[in-house]
């Protein structure tokens, strides 16, 4: 499921038009965003005009400029994107109708038609283009409610809130002392500290849960297949305590299985710091699926880079991530794709090279077969958690990169050899780790960029030399990449 | 002014007689439910433990009572509907709908004892014995049953498994947290109990929860936990209580967990709408509004509602959710906060364990007396009792103390009296460590 299945067409065109402009240092000319919209001339125009009329709102802050040539975007420092997206997400049906759901657990045909004052006609439509959407959630809306089991529910309700909805507005509305209390009793029952960034997810997933538990016949059967090699763990027994003593306290007969959906979630989400979350896996089954899972694939990524054993904190850390990546992956279905997947594949292969990105689909089959996950190609919480794999791995492969040695050593006029010397350095101090100064011959390179070919065959020792053709040249530039990539592998 | 109050138990009765002293003009009416009136909710067991000769000697107030004071009352009428905004009545009385109007509305519909989770619960041989008939019921019941499978280790189901043992009965416990009466003691005072409950027989299934209840074909009826399942003649359920409220109007808001929305003045936010006792929550130990469905709270919150009719004049003041029983051998009495629900509020509290001797005589009994106070006040937030003499009373003293909010210090110079028989050197409701048989000082 993707942002833009809340908006009709011509609004994802118009948000499109937005990012195309953002891409494009803001100006793009007609010819280039009709070859990127495949439209014509005319619904462009329309589109331009429909975008000129809803950015009235935001009163010059942010305007698009068109002359029937180029198309301009012009925006003050306190706006961004997500602004605009916000606009567009404000006016969107679609998420008026899951809020509306969310709010009432149930609705009539008539209640809503006349609340989002549209026709029975296009409810009808509107419902049935979600459902589509909410197929990969295994929920579907029916009979007036969203129906699945509770945990896909809850899950995609915070989904939803979180990355969807305007996240402020349920917290503001719907937080109360009884939540903010509720934080800080499971700090105190778990023994954890919940960071202010956790402490917003928490604070959302809390509201979800507060309006969900009284809700009748609430469906577990996934839920409790997963959670039976789970029924021993230790945090689970603590969140297990925590749920029965809390709802004790109110006339309330809660579920037991109110307590695996706490358990599930705290898990698949950054919740606990790394640090309490290690202070778990020291106590939790080694051989429930989701730990001995985790071990596999840090086994696997060692193996793969040929390393010897990473350093203590970042073998912390791959854990950290890998268990929220494989709750997700053991109790989840579906989600909403935050980033657009096939960018962001492109953009780190620029950014890690080309290997990273098979070997994480490599590890993402270990994962998917190991759970025997029969989740469908195509699926968003396949590519989400895909990308997942490829960040913690470019995270690995920088923090376990050796720190490549260069040094710079110019035969010429004094003058010359410090100033090119000195742009040489500013150039390549975007590159990731590479340590660049000016060549002494007391110290060790890995690399030594000159332009003049050493007399000695073994002048710089081990070092591997690089003569420039033009110093500071784009040819040399990319060449020296090249070389250093070579180093790190 | 016309009053009427829904529900003739405890609450109920508690704001009517209240009504009637303060107001020697009101009519007064009680619209109860049951056919049987003032009867002391779980009876039984008062019968099963020989201290009355029949079920109808569990009465807490008679017909005489209520004539003398001018107080009307229809049994076996039940409540369909109110209007708040006409302020009509509407409910069923001898098979007819009859209505009702009134000035001010007390809502004491009291709870039931049952699970909307638990499938099956509605079996016959699943008992609930809240109420008169229910408990005629299940005392036949139990009377031919061999062995008997208890929902909850609760009070209900603890007193239960004791009187059922001692009856020579097979006792099958079920408590889904690591404990039982876990809203009254901690882990650490439970030891004794748990111990002289298996030393008896009982078969203790903690940590477990039932899914479903089963008939078969055998008379017997199955308990579903999980994996495993419990076969036995009859089934007590001793769950958490909720309030029945259907026959409420959208005016009266309710909070998340279906009881009435009341402030402090157990106002509802329907106009001369009150409601009270186990059908409200009440601000608990830990200051937060929480449900506490006490007898001893339904009282009270009766006779503060009756004293705001006219103008709010008495705030309720909360609730120490005191008890005392005895169960297994052992006088149990708590009050305040626990050390296990303090994990709920923002106060950092510690706790002392110890055992102190009751009287000043070479063979007196002990007492486990655990102190939950505020770390850095000293203000005593709550106190738990267990010994095997009657300490019952010794509760009221510290439930006192925690309303008054009384420090440790305060406490070290209450006055209390000295008897060599009734008392050691000090009194034992007194933390003073030198006098401890044993002593636990707890840092959390």
């Amino acid at each position: 499921m993707k942002v833009e299945h809340f908006l009709e067409k011509n609004e994802v065109r118009e948000i499109t038009i937005f990012k195309q402009l953002v891409l494009n240092n803001g100006i793009l000319s007609y010819t280039k965003m009709l070859e990127h919209l495949s439209i014509s001339k005319a619904s462009l125009e329309n589109d331009l005009e429909s975008i000129s009329s809803r950015m009235t709102v935001f009163d010059k802050q942010i305007q698009v400029l068109y002359d029937g040539q180029t198309i301009e975007l012009k925006m003050s420092d306190e706006q961004s994107l997500q602004h605009i997206y916000r606009l567009y997400l404000n006016q969107s049906v679609k998420i008026e109708i899951i809020n509306y759901l969310f709010k009432h657990k149930e609705f009539s045909i008539t209640k809503l038609t006349q609340k989002l004052a549209i026709s029975e006609s296009s409810l009808f439509r509107k419902i049935k283009e979600l459902n589509s959407h909410l197929k990969e959630f295994s929920l579907k809306i029916r009979n007036g409610q969203l129906q699945g089991e509770e945990l896909q529910i809850r899950y995609f309700y915070f989904q939803f809130y979180y990355y969807i909805e305007d996240k402020t507005t349920l917290i503001t509305s719907r937080s109360d002392n009884q939540i903010t209390q509720a934080v800080h009793s499971l700090e105190n029952f778990l023994q954890v500290t919940i960071v202010p960034e956790n402490r917003q997810r928490l604070t959302i997933w809390l509201i979800i849960s507060k309006s969900r538990v009284t809700n009748k016949d609430k469906k577990y059967k996934h839920l409790r297949k997963q959670m039976q090699p789970y029924v021993k763990d230790p945090l689970y027994h603590k969140v297990q305590v925590m749920v029965l003593r809390y709802y004790s306290r109110y006339s309330i007969e809660v579920d037991e299985e109110e307590a695996m959906l706490h358990f599930a979630f705290l898990l698949a989400f950054p919740i606990l710091t790394e640090d309490d979350f290690h202070e778990y896996t020291l106590i939790r089954d080694r051989h429930a699926p989701i730990a001995s899972l985790d071990t596999y694939i840090v086994e696997t990524i060692i193996i793969h880079f040929k390393f010897r054993r990473p350093p203590y904190m970042l073998e912390r850390d791959m854990y950290y991530h890998l268990t929220h990546i494989h709750t997700r992956l053991y109790f989840f279905h579906g989600d909403i794709e935050i980033y657009e997947y096939e960018e962001m594949i492109a953009r780190e292969k620029q950014l890690v090279g080309k290997s990273l990105v098979p070997f994480a689909r490599t590890l993402l089959t270990i994962s998917t077969d190991k759970f025997m996950s029969i989740e469908v190609e195509n699926n968003s919480l396949l590519k989400m958690e895909l990308l997942k794999y490829i960040s913690l791995l470019t995270l690995i492969s920088f923090k376990m990169a050796n720190v490549i040695q260069i040094g710079i050593d110019l035969k010429m006029d004094e003058l010359y050899k410090e100033t090119l010397s000195e742009l040489l350095i500013l150039k390549m101090r975007p590159i990731n780790g590479i340590q660049v100064e000016r060549y002494q011959p007391s110290k060790e390179y890995d690399l030594i960029l000159t332009n003049d070919k050493p007399v000695e065959e073994n002048h710089y020792e081990d070092a591997r030399v690089y003569i420039l053709s033009e110093i500071l040249s784009s040819f040399d530039m990319a060449s020296i990449q090249r070389v250093i990539q070579e180093l790190h592998t | 002014m016309k009053v009427v109050i829904i529900g003739a138990s405890f609450a109920g009765v508690a704001a009517a007689l209240e009504v009637r002293k303060l107001h020697k003009d009101a009519d007064i009416i009680l619209l109860e439910k049951q056919a049987t009136l003032g009867y002391i909710p779980n009876g039984l067991h008062l019968y099963w433990d020989n201290k009355i000769n029949a079920l109808d000697d569990a009465r807490f107030i008679t017909k005489e009572q209520l004539d003398r004071h001018e107080i009307q009352y229809y049994l076996s009428a039940t409540v369909e509907k109110i209007n708040t905004t006409q302020k009509i009545i509407t409910y069923d009385y001898l098979e007819k709908e009859e209505l009702i109007a009134y000035d001010k509305l007390i809502i004491a519909a009291g709870s039931r004892q049952l699970s909307e989770k638990i499938d099956g619960s509605e079996h016959e041989r699943v008992l609930k014995y809240k109420r008169y008939d229910e408990a005629q019921a299940a005392l036949a019941k139990v009377q031919e049953s061999r062995h008997i499978t208890i929902i909850g280790g609760g009070q209900v189901g603890v007193e239960a498994a004791d009187l059922l043992i001692r009856q020579q009965k097979q006792v099958t416990l079920i408590e889904s947290m690591d404990y039982v009466l876990f809203k009254y003691l901690d882990e650490d005072m439970i030891q004794p109990i748990e111990q002289k409950m298996t030393d008896n027989g009982i078969d203790l299934k903690l940590r477990q929860t039932v899914s479903s209840i089963e008939a078969e074909a055998d008379h017997k009826i199955s308990v579903h936990l999980g994996e495993e399942s419990v076969a036995s003649d009859a089934v007590i359920m001793g769950v958490n209580v909720r309030p029945n409220l259907h026959f409420l109007d959208e005016q009266i808001d309710l909070h998340m967990d279906q009881t009435i929305a009341v402030d402090r003045y157990l106002r509802t936010s329907a106009e001369d709408v009150f409601a009270v006792g186990d059908c409200i929550q009440l601000s608990g130990p830990g200051e937060e509004m929480v449900y506490i469905p006490l007898i001893n709270n339904a009282v009270r919150t009766g006779i503060v509602a009756a004293a705001n009719l006219i103008k709010p004049a008495v705030p309720f003041n909360g609730s120490s959710r005191t008890i005392g029983t005895h169960v297994f051998g052992y006088y149990i009495a708590s009050t305040g906060l626990t050390e296990g629900e303090s994990l709920f509020t923002n106060r950092t509290v510690k706790t002392c364990r110890q055992e102190v001797r009751l009287t000043s005589l070479p063979q007196s009994d002990t007492m486990t007396l655990k102190w939950v106070y505020d770390a850095s006040t000293h203000e005593l937030l709550g106190a738990q009792l267990l010994s095997t003499s009657n300490i019952l009373e010794k509760i009221n003293t510290l439930a006192l103390a925690i309303q008054t909010k009384q420090t440790l210090e305060d406490l070290k110079q209450a006055d209390y009296f000295f008897h060599p028989l009734y008392t050691q050197m000090v009194s034992a409701t007194n933390l003073v460590s030198w006098m401890a048989e044993r002593a636990d000082e707890d840092e959390s």
